[in-house]
Formats: structure tokens, C-alpha cells, sequence
């Protein structure tokens, strides 16, 4: 691939991107959230078209428009959410698309011995017969690869294929990966588990914010100096002295375990403390038990083990009653969870105090003027640019719609205040707005709790910052001294690398 | 589209309206049929209006019209002795109480078990045509009649007639202010915030602490109860007693005119009366100009498909994800 | 004994068109794209078997014509909710109306009546007499002599059974309704599934329109379906849209509603109570399905 870039409104995906992958490797592609592997992988994939760039294959040019054109060449693509069908066999989703016939039936037949042969060449064993649904995870990920092998891929991309697996299957998948490129395959092994890459990959390519840092030898190099490639060089301190925080621990999480969606334990044995006045910022890579957090806290998630909020057991209690005794929450999808973006500036405002007086009579009459008076107070104290509190909270821009949430949240004289991903997507000035609102909580006494995917943001605001890796605590680190590159092999996984 | 098939069929299209809008509109007493006939259309738009408001598909408005005709009945022809002013308002609140129940049952359902709406309450409909017929047909049998009918009222139960000789009645003065009423509602109540809330995004909704189901259920009551008005309604004021099978699919034509009213309770109570300017100047429009009435029927059924397209952008897509979660 | 098999035979009459719509409502709830529209185009079988049939003066023809006609009526459903995204039960709701009103505005147009048309000319289709079972002294009684589409409609179940289970349109229907992105990355023309579904669907909510229009008697009246399409998508969902079980619960339905008649006869047993058990039953299975999934469940 040569010279590939990719915008999306407001963000660079890809800039300039020049990768190549020789026949026969792992070749890991390396990078944190959002770093651009996963676009670059779907332009390859044909799922998205790049706005510049040439791909060549065997040093012919290709075009690839579209999945189709990708799998006539030989390529194939794991994605991180299965492309699977739940009650079809696994045989049928292996074959799904490309039966094989006999009349106007399918051939099971023929069918079976395809696979067997696949998978006895490649040491990919399944059960045939069972539906999708009822084989674990590891087993639906060989149905994807075989599925790929059956449509003759000779490239594979694996999109973070070791996130959803146990540490055996892991083994497992490695000796088939080994397997596949001892049989002449290819695999691009998108990932940010550092240990991994060490592990198995011949080569690893670095992105960072949707450039090309560069190309290593997996041999040649260290985990350390991936690491450093991968997040980057060290931001300036903060300057300015804080008072330090009190002793008082007003949000206590004592050994709290939850399931995710998937029926896995997304939060294993998580117990941690935040002080009144002080931040605790959350680090780590998406989808290693962030949302399931953020959920447990807010009470929209069943969880085992005890948190107290201001020595308030919370176990049993309501959303509501949640926010009323002080905790505040920025969710990490503004549009979705934080904001009703069809409802008015005011109505999103209120929402968590529209019951109470005085905005709400006895009678359950609403309060229009009250809640306009409040609103408008809200607009000028934290600067929304917003058509008044009649408009419509979608026509705004993601630095005035998240204020709105923060208005919302933090006037309500919060105890604890949970901020997932709060300067995502917004400009400078808006995230400095943020930081200040945030840090003048912690100067109030309120305990912060900050979850987000971006280093500096953490390292600037925390005071403490713990690691969070696949739904454990893996670390704690002291924010005015950490750097990077530690907290980057912390993330990765690498606990041993940090002492 | 209803000038095309009269046209397809050699009819005079423009003369067939004018007949229709003419006999609708003509007269006093016309323009009494006509509000007699969108009566219930108001009551039964309003009943979809405000579940779909709510993202909740309650399909169930049927049912309701069904159970709140034969409980006003019954109140109607067993509590005889009771004076007018007391058995009126008593069969009607009847009529709302277990309309709003046939409808909040599958609400719980919906809020506390993700079943789905759509499919529990047009299986209850049936339920409740059948039951209801049941009721009449044995315990209520009326003897020496060959129709399925309860009794007849008692007079005193009978809706007050607003304009004789037209059947309209005071039924269609409550369903004015209903809509009126839901109007406050859904704009200026706790209720109505809390449930255009959950409409527009409930997981927001959720997440702000917002009690979800609790708003579910209180809006299928509260469409269910419309429709129990909407079938007393009929009851009392036109047919003066419960017959088996009386409802044309007042709620489907209801579920039409809430969607061309974008939900609004105003706009429901507009658009019911142009349908039922269609209704009660088509059956005129029948015996002038041989346009056979059914015409109008397929009138609303393309208004309810372009309605259905309109639909499928909006609200609905954000529902699905929501419930999706 | 006598009762029994004529219950038994009664049983298999009347499950004749919940079949054949039970597997049209399955098929289109196997894409996920369940057709409320069910009655809408039984009707419109029915309508068109007996206005082709008497106009044509062939019985067959009008069978022919029922499928066609139900098809093009499933065509504008399946425009609407395929192509144009219309919303899938208020689009079935309209075409339910418009069936309704079209073909009572046709009926005055066309032969100046209202509610019911009645040729008079037209033959029912024949019954079929099966050689050997017909000598069997109960089974005989049971299975033979029934009108050609009661064979017809256990076919259905059959066909719909391969169709799904054995060849790959089948299974990519089922792929689609389940995954549609799994089956699109697949490379499945989902498009083209979704239409094949539908429009065989609506061939076999025609044919049931049929057996209640020229199999049962010789009519078409204005209301008679009578909510039997919504009972075959109660047996769809009582059946978890699998064609055996679906046929179970169209069987079970079809034995309750001949055993009403007999009951009211015999015992009093009023009509509606069995009536009303196939819409409960449903009502009450969906309940269990989600109490169940709400055990297992995870996040509140």
C-alpha cells in the first residue's frame, strides 16, 4: 500500500500511508485507539475507498471497490465483531455464500470433507454440526479463519484477535497463525497488546494518530522502544501546584466483578477508592472493561462485590437515587447516553432535577419558566453557544453539547463526578474548557474519577492513575511521575515490564 | 389516488367529491354526522399518538375499544337505578379504567420483559373481540334476538345529544378536550417530559435516571384508556348498547391519523375530523354518484403507506437501536 | 368413533389455509421481515380465485390466479418495506386496509354487490380420494377425500422445510434474517433473498386465500379470512418459526377450532373461549421465552 490517506470529517484517519507486508509473515500493525490501523485495514479490505493512494498486489495494482474485489485477490478479513450467524452450524457459516451443490440441494457431503481438510491442514478443529451460538469464542474465531481459507484467502487480517480470547486459546490461535505462514499465508495481526507482537509477528508497523511512525523488526527491537513508537513522546507537566487530596475516601469500589454483554466477566475483582478532592484517572486500552465501569457506577449494570458512595451502599439502589446522593456522570457517548439530541437545551439540562421544586409542582405540572430561568443561568456560567434553551440540543457543535452535559452534571453539587472519555471528539479550546471544569471539581472536593483513552489527558488532570487490562487493575501509577512509556507497556499488558 | 380509480373505473371524480365534501359538510345536521363520526377516530388517534410518542407500538388501541364498550354497557343496563348524572360519568370512567388495563397489561410486559408490544397486542385484540363476544352471546345473551347484543341501556345512560336529530353527542365534546387535555400532557406534565424523553432516546432516558418502565406502562394505560372511551363512546351514544364485532378497526385507522399528525395531539384531533369528513360523506357519496363507499377505505390505506415511510426515518430507527441494547 | 374422525377430518380442513399462511408468515419471519400483511393477501386470493375462476369458467385458473394476485399485492409490500424502508407493521396494516377496501370497491364496481359474491357457476376444486389409505377403515376416514389444497398445504410444510434447511437459498434466507451484515459480508444479495421470500410467501397466502374461497365453498365474501391469518402467525410464533413445529401449532389450532363446533353442539362449551386459546397461548409463550431470557440475563 503506497501513500494512503483517508479523511473523515474533521480527523485525518490516515495520512500518507506507506505499508507493505512480504508473502509468508506476521506483520503486526500497531497503534492506539483511533492511531488509524483499523481504516487503513478496511481500505485494503475495500470496505472504505481512499481518498489518495495506490495498493499493489504481487507488484500488479489492484482495485479493490469493495469485499468482493478483496477476496477475489486472496484477501480476507477478520473483524473484531464476528461476522457470524448464530443458529447456522458452524459448517454452514463456514461454507455461507459459496455452497457447495449437488442438483439444487446443498452438499453436505462434500461440504464436510472440504472442511475436515481445511481444518486437519491447518490444525483448525471444529465441530461441525453445532450452531454457532452454542460454541465458544475461540471456536467461532477458526469458523471466521476457515471460512476465509474456504474462499482461498492468502492475506488474512486479524482485527485485535486475541481481545475476546482466553490466555489458552490465544496459544491455540498462535500455533494456527504459525501453521497458516508455514503454508505460505500472510497475516496482518492488527493488535496493541505489545507481548504478543514480541511474541509471534516478524515484523511490527507503528501508526500514531494516523501516521506512519515506522517499520521494525520484531527481532531487532524492544517493547520498550514499541511502546515509546506507540504513544509517543512526553507532554509537559502541569505547573501549577495542587493542594493535596483529602484522606476521606467518598467513592469505595470493593472487589467488584460484572459480566459484559457477551456473558464474560468484563470486571474481575475490582476495588479501588477515590478521594473527596482528588482525580483518579483510568488508563487503558478500549474494551478492557471501561464501559462496564463506567455502567456499574451509574447503576445501569448488575455487578457483584460493593461500592459506597459517601458510606451509601449502593448495591440495590436506583439510578435515580444515585444521582440525587451525588454522583454525577459524563457518559462516554454524548449523543446516545449523555444528551437527548431531538430534545431542547433546557429539557436536557433539567433532566435530572425536572421532578423535584421547584421545577415541578406537586400536581406534576412543569415549571417552564423555573426551568428557563435555570437554563439560561446554566448557558451564561458555562458559555453554551446555544440559539437560547428552546434550541434544539442536536443543531449544536460537540464543544456546546458537551457542555451541556457538563453544565447539567457538575451544577448539581456533585459528591463523585465519573467522567468516561470527556474531551472525545472536541477541538482544543472546548478540552481546556473541560480540564478546567473538571479541575476546579477537585479544588470543590469532589471525587474524580476519569476514564479515557488519551494519556496526556490523564497524566494532566490525575493525581493517581490506575491501568485497567482485560477487566483487571494492573496497576497504579503516580501521575506525576509516570511516563508514557510506562504506562503504555502497562496497557499492553506487560505488568512485568513496570515495577 | 382516489381520483385515478374512479377515473379507472369511469367515474366522475371531481363530481364524487364534491358530492362527498357537500353531504360531509352541507347541513347542520351533516356537519353533526361528520363530528359524530370522527368521535371515535379522535379518540383512537390519540391513543396511538401518545404511545408512539413514547417509542411504544401499541397496536393494542382494538382491544381497548372493545372492553370499554362492553363495561359501559354493562354499567349502562345493570346499575338502572341510578340517576343519569351519576351512571353517565360512572360507565365512562369504567369504560376508561378497563380499556387503559386490557393496554397497561401488555405494557408491563413490554416494560419489565422486553416482550414485544407489537406482536402480544394484536393477538389481545382478537382476545378481546372474542371475549367480549363471549360475554354477549352467553352470560349477556340477549333471548329472542338473533344478533349478538347486550341489552340496551337504561335511558338516563344514554349520551346527551348535542344536535338531534344527529346521534353526536357529548362524546365528541370529551374527546375534544382529551385532546386538548393530552396536549397539556405531553407538553407541560412530568408524564408527558418523561415520556417524549423516553421516545426520542431512552437509553439517555435510562441513564439520566429516568424511571423507563414505569413510563412504559403509564403510557399504554393511558392509550388503552382512550381506546375504552372511544368503545363507550359508541356504546352509549350511538348504539346505546355492546354489539359483537361493532368496531370497523377504529384503531387502525387511528394508528393512520396519529402518524399523519406526527404524533401531536392537536394535530390528531385535526386529522381525525378529515377522516371523518371521509367517512360520513362517503356513504352519500355511494347513493349519488354509485362511487362505492370503499373508496375511502382505500384512500386511508395509502395515506397509511406513505405514513409508513415517513416513519421508518424517523422515530422508529432510534427506537430500534435503544431496545437493541 | 364416528366423532373422532370427524373431528379429526375437521381438523385437517380447517388447518388447510392456517398452513399454507403459517408458512408464508414463516418464511417472512425467517428474513425477519414479519408480514402482517397475511390477511390482506388471503384475501386478495380469495377475491381473484373466485372472479378469475367464474370469469374464466376454470377452477384451476382461478387457483393460478390467486397466487398472481397475491403476489402483486406482496410485490407493493415488499417494495415498501425492502426498497423504500417503510416501516414493516404499518406498511402491513395499510396493505391489510387496502385489500379490504380495494376489493369491496371492486365487488360494487365490477358485480354490484356488497359483502359477498357468489357466481354460482364455479365448481369447487375436486376432493381427492388417496387409493390405498381410502380402504383403511380409520385412517381412511381421517386423510382421504380432503380437497386437493389440504395435500397441497401439507406439501407447503414440507417445501418450506427443504426450501430452508437443505438448499442455499434457504439458508441464506435464514442468514439474512439473522445477520443481514454477516450474510451481506458473506457476499449474499440480500436484496434479491428478501424479494424470493416474500413473493413465495405471498404465492402461499393466495393459495390460502383459495381453499377458503373455491376448497370450502364457492364465494368470496368481505371478511372471511376472519383474523385466520393472525392465527397462523400465532402458530408462527408458538412454532419459533420452525416449519415442523409451526404445522404443530397450525394442527393444534385447526383441532380447536373444529372441536368448537363440536363442543357448542355437544357440551355447550361456548365457541369464543377455544377460540380465543390460539392468541393466548401465544401471548403467554413470548412471555415465558422473555422470563426465561430475563434469568439469564446480565445487565438490568
Amino acid at each position: 500500500m503506497r501513500g494512503i490517506s483517508k479523511m473523515f470529517p474533521g480527523v485525518i484517519a490516515n495520512d500518507r500511508i506507506d505499508f507493505s507486508v512480504e508473502r509468508g509473515t506476521i506483520h503486526a500493525l500497531v497503534g492506539e485507539n483511533g492511531a488509524g490501523k483499523s481504516t487503513l485495514m478496511r481500505i485494503l479490505y475495500g470496505l472504505y475507498r481512499p481518498d489518495e493512494g495506490e495498493i499493489f498486489i504481487e507488484g500488479k495494482k489492484a482495485a479493490i471497490r469493495n469485499p468482493q474485489d478483496a477476496i477475489r485477490l486472496g484477501i480476507g478479513m477478520v473483524h473484531q465483531e464476528f461476522q457470524l450467524v448464530p443458529s447456522l452450524t458452524v459448517a454452514e457459516n463456514i461454507v455461507l455464500g459459496n455452497e457447495p451443490l449437488k442438483s439444487i440441494w446443498v452438499d453436505r457431503k462434500a461440504e464436510k470433507e472440504s472442511i475436515i481438510k481445511l481444518s486437519k491442514r491447518f490444525g483448525l478443529h471444529v465441530e461441525q454440526d453445532l450452531p454457532i451460538r452454542e460454541v465458544p469464542v475461540g471456536v467461532q474465531q477458526r469458523v471466521e479463519i476457515l471460512k476465509l481459507l474456504y474462499r482461498k484467502a492468502q492475506l488474512l487480517i486479524l482485527d485485535e484477535p486475541t481481545a475476546v480470547l482466553t490466555p489458552q486459546e490465544v496459544d491455540g490461535l498462535f500455533d494456527v497463525l504459525k501453521r497458516l505462514v508455514t503454508e505460505g499465508h500472510t497475516i496482518i495481526f492488527i493488535t496493541h497488546k505489545l507481548g504478543e507482537v514480541m511474541d509471534i509477528c516478524d515484523k511490527a508497523t507503528v501508526l500514531r494518530h494516523g501516521k506512519l511512525i515506522g517499520t521494525v523488526n520484531v527481532a531487532d527491537s524492544s517493547s520498550t522502544e514499541l511502546a515509546r513508537m506507540m504513544v509517543g513522546e512526553e507532554v509537559l507537566r502541569p505547573s501549577e501546584e495542587r493542594h493535596p487530596a483529602s484522606k476521606e475516601a467518598k467513592l469505595i469500589l470493593d472487589d467488584i466483578s460484572a459480566r459484559g454483554d457477551r456473558g464474560l466477566f468484563a470486571l474481575k475483582h475490582i476495588s479501588f477508592k477515590v478521594n473527596a478532592g482528588e482525580v483518579v484517572g483510568i488508563a487503558g486500552v478500549e474494551g478492557n472493561g471501561q464501559s462496564e465501569l463506567v455502567e456499574v457506577l451509574s447503576g445501569l449494570r448488575e455487578y457483584e462485590g460493593m461500592i459506597t458512595l459517601a458510606s451509601v451502599d449502593l448495591k440495590t439502589e436506583s439510578i435515580r437515587f444515585r444521582r440525587e446522593n451525588g454522583m454525577a456522570i459524563i457518559p462516554e457517548s454524548r449523543k446516545t447516553q449523555g444528551l437527548n439530541l431531538l430534545g431542547k437545551v433546557s429539557e436536557n439540562l433539567i433532566v435530572n432535577k425536572y421532578y423535584q421544586k421547584p421545577y415541578s409542582a406537586k400536581t406534576g405540572v412543569l415549571s417552564w419558566k423555573r426551568i428557563t430561568e435555570f437554563a439560561k443561568e446554566l448557558i451564561v456560567k458555562y458559555d453554551i453557544r446555544a440559539d437560547g434553551p428552546d434550541a434544539v440540543a442536536g443543531t449544536l457543535s460537540g464543544g456546546n453539547a458537551q457542555k451541556i452535559i457538563l453544565a447539567r452534571e457538575l451544577s448539581s453539587k456533585p459528591v463523585a463526578l465519573i467522567a468516561a472519555h470527556p474531551t472525545r471528539g472536541l477541538d482544543i479550546a472546548a478540552t481546556q474548557f473541560v480540564h478546567h471544569e473538571i479541575l476546579h471539581m477537585r479544588a470543590e472536593n469532589v471525587a474524580v474519577l476519569i476514564i479515557s483513552a488519551d494519556l496526556d489527558e490523564l497524566i494532566t488532570l490525575s493525581d493517581r492513575i490506575l491501568v485497567l487490562f482485560e477487566g483487571r487493575i494492573v496497576g497504579e501509577v503516580d501521575a506525576r511521575t509516570v511516563t508514557h512509556a510506562q504506562l503504555g507497556l502497562l496497557m499492553a499488558g506487560l505488568t512485568d515490564a513496570v515495577s | 389516488m382516489g381520483a385515478i380509480m374512479m377515473t379507472l373505473s369511469g367515474k366522475n371524480a371531481m363530481e364524487a367529491y364534491r358530492v362527498l365534501f357537500g353531504s360531509a359538510l352541507g347541513s347542520k345536521t351533516a356537519i353533526a354526522n361528520t363530528l359524530l363520526a370522527s368521535t371515535p377516530l379522535i379518540f383512537a388517534g390519540l391513543g396511538a399518538a401518545i404511545a408512539f410518542r413514547a417509542g411504544v407500538f401499541n397496536v393494542g388501541v382494538e382491544g381497548s375499544i372493545y372492553i370499554g364498550a362492553f363495561t359501559s354497557a354493562w354499567v349502562g343496563f345493570t346499575f338502572v337505578n341510578l340517576p343519569g348524572y351519576f351512571l353517565v360519568p360512572l360507565a365512562l370512567l369504567a369504560a376508561a379504567i378497563t380499556g387503559g388495563l386490557w393496554c397497561y397489561f401488555p405494557g408491563v410486559l413490554k416494560a419489565r420483559l422486553d416482550v414485544d408490544e407489537i406482536v402480544s397486542t394484536i393477538m389481545l385484540n382478537y382476545v378481546a373481540v372474542l371475549f367480549t363476544s363471549y360475554l354477549v352471546n352467553y352470560p349477556f345473551r340477549l333471548p329472542g334476538l338473533a344478533n349478538a347484543m347486550s341489552a340496551e341501556v337504561a335511558p338516563q345512560a344514554r349520551l346527551a345529544r348535542l344536535s338531534p336529530p344527529s346521534q353526536m353527542n357529548i362524546s365528541f365534546l370529551i374527546a375534544v378536550a382529551a385532546a386538548i387535555i393530552l396536549a397539556f400532557v405531553v407538553k407541560h406534565m412530568r408524564l408527558g417530559f418523561e415520556l417524549r424523553t423516553v421516545g426520542d432516546n431512552p437509553l439517555f432516558a435510562r441513564w439520566s435516571g429516568m424511571p423507563v418502565p414505569k413510563v412504559i406502562e403509564s403510557v399504554m394505560f393511558i392509550s388503552g384508556l382512550f381506546g375504552g372511551l372511544a368503545g363507550a363512546g359508541q356504546a352509549l351514544g350511538v348504539n346505546y348498547r355492546f354489539i359483537a364485532g361493532f368496531s370497523p378497526g377504529y384503531a387502525f385507522t387511528g394508528i393512520a391519523i396519529a402518524l399523519l399528525a406526527r404524533n401531536s395531539p392537536i394535530g390528531t384531533l385535526i386529522a381525525a375530523l378529515l377522516f371523518g369528513i371521509l367517512r360520513s360523506g362517503s356513504s352519500t357519496m355511494e347513493i349519488f354518484t354509485d362511487v362505492p363507499r370503499d373508496l375511502i377505505t382505500v384512500l386511508e390505506a395509502t395515506v397509511i403507506f406513505f405514513a409508513a415511510l415517513e416513519f421508518s426515518f424517523g422515530w422508529l430507527k432510534r427506537r430500534r437501536r435503544g431496545s437493541a441494547h | 368413533m364416528e366423532a373422532l374422525t370427524n373431528v379429526l377430518f375437521g381438523t385437517l380442513r380447517v388447518s388447510t389455509p392456517l398452513l399454507l399462511a403459517g408458512m408464508a408468515v414463516l418464511l417472512s419471519q425467517q428474513i425477519n421481515m414479519l408480514n402482517i400483511a397475511i390477511e390482506g393477501l388471503m384475501l386478495a386470493g380469495a377475491f381473484s380465485a373466485v372472479v378469475v375462476g367464474a370469469f374464466l369458467g376454470n377452477v384451476w385458473l382461478g387457483l393460478l390466479a390467486s397466487m398472481l394476485f397475491a403476489m402483486l399485492f406482496t410485490l407493493i409490500f415488499a417494495l415498501f418495506v425492502i426498497d423504500l424502508k417503510a416501516n414493516l407493521i404499518v406498511a402491513g396494516l395499510a396493505l391489510n386496509i387496502l385489500a379490504g377496501g380495494l376489493l369491496a370497491y371492486l365487488l360494487v364496481v365490477w358485480f354490484n354487490t356488497r359483502g359477498v359474491y357468489s357466481p354460482g357457476t364455479l365448481d369447487k376444486l375436486p376432493l381427492i380420494t388417496i387409493p390405498i389409505i381410502d380402504q383403511i377403515p380409520f385412517l381412511g376416514a381421517v386423510f382421504s377425500g380432503h380437497g386437493v389444497l389440504t395435500y397441497v398445504s401439507w406439501l407447503s410444510v414440507i417445501f418450506t422445510s427443504l426450501l430452508l434447511y437443505r438448499t442455499p437459498l434457504g439458508t441464506h434466507m435464514r442468514a439474512v434474517g439473522e445477520h443481514k451484515e454477516a450474510a451481506e459480508t458473506a457476499g449474499i444479495p440480500v436484496r434479491r433473498v428478501q424479494y424470493t421470500a416474500l413473493l413465495i410467501g405471498g404465492a402461499m397466502a393466495g393459495l390460502a386465500g383459495a381453499q377458503l374461497a373455491i376448497g370450502d365453498l364457492t364465494l368470496f365474501s368481505e371478511n372471511m379470512t376472519n383474523g385466520r391469518g393472525f392465527i397462523a402467525m400465532a402458530a408462527v410464533f408458538f412454532g419459533a418459526a420452525r416449519p415442523g413445529l409451526t404445522a404443530l401449532g397450525c394442527l393444534l389450532f385447526g383441532l380447536f377450532d373444529a372441536l368448537q363446533i363440536r363442543l357448542q353442539i355437544g357440551t355447550g362449551i361456548p365457541p369464543q373461549l377455544p377460540q380465543m386459546l390460539p392468541y393466548l397461548i401465544v401471548v403467554g409463550t413470548l412471555t415465558m421465552i422473555a422470563v426465561r431470557r430475563k434469568l439469564k440475563g446480565t445487565s438490568i
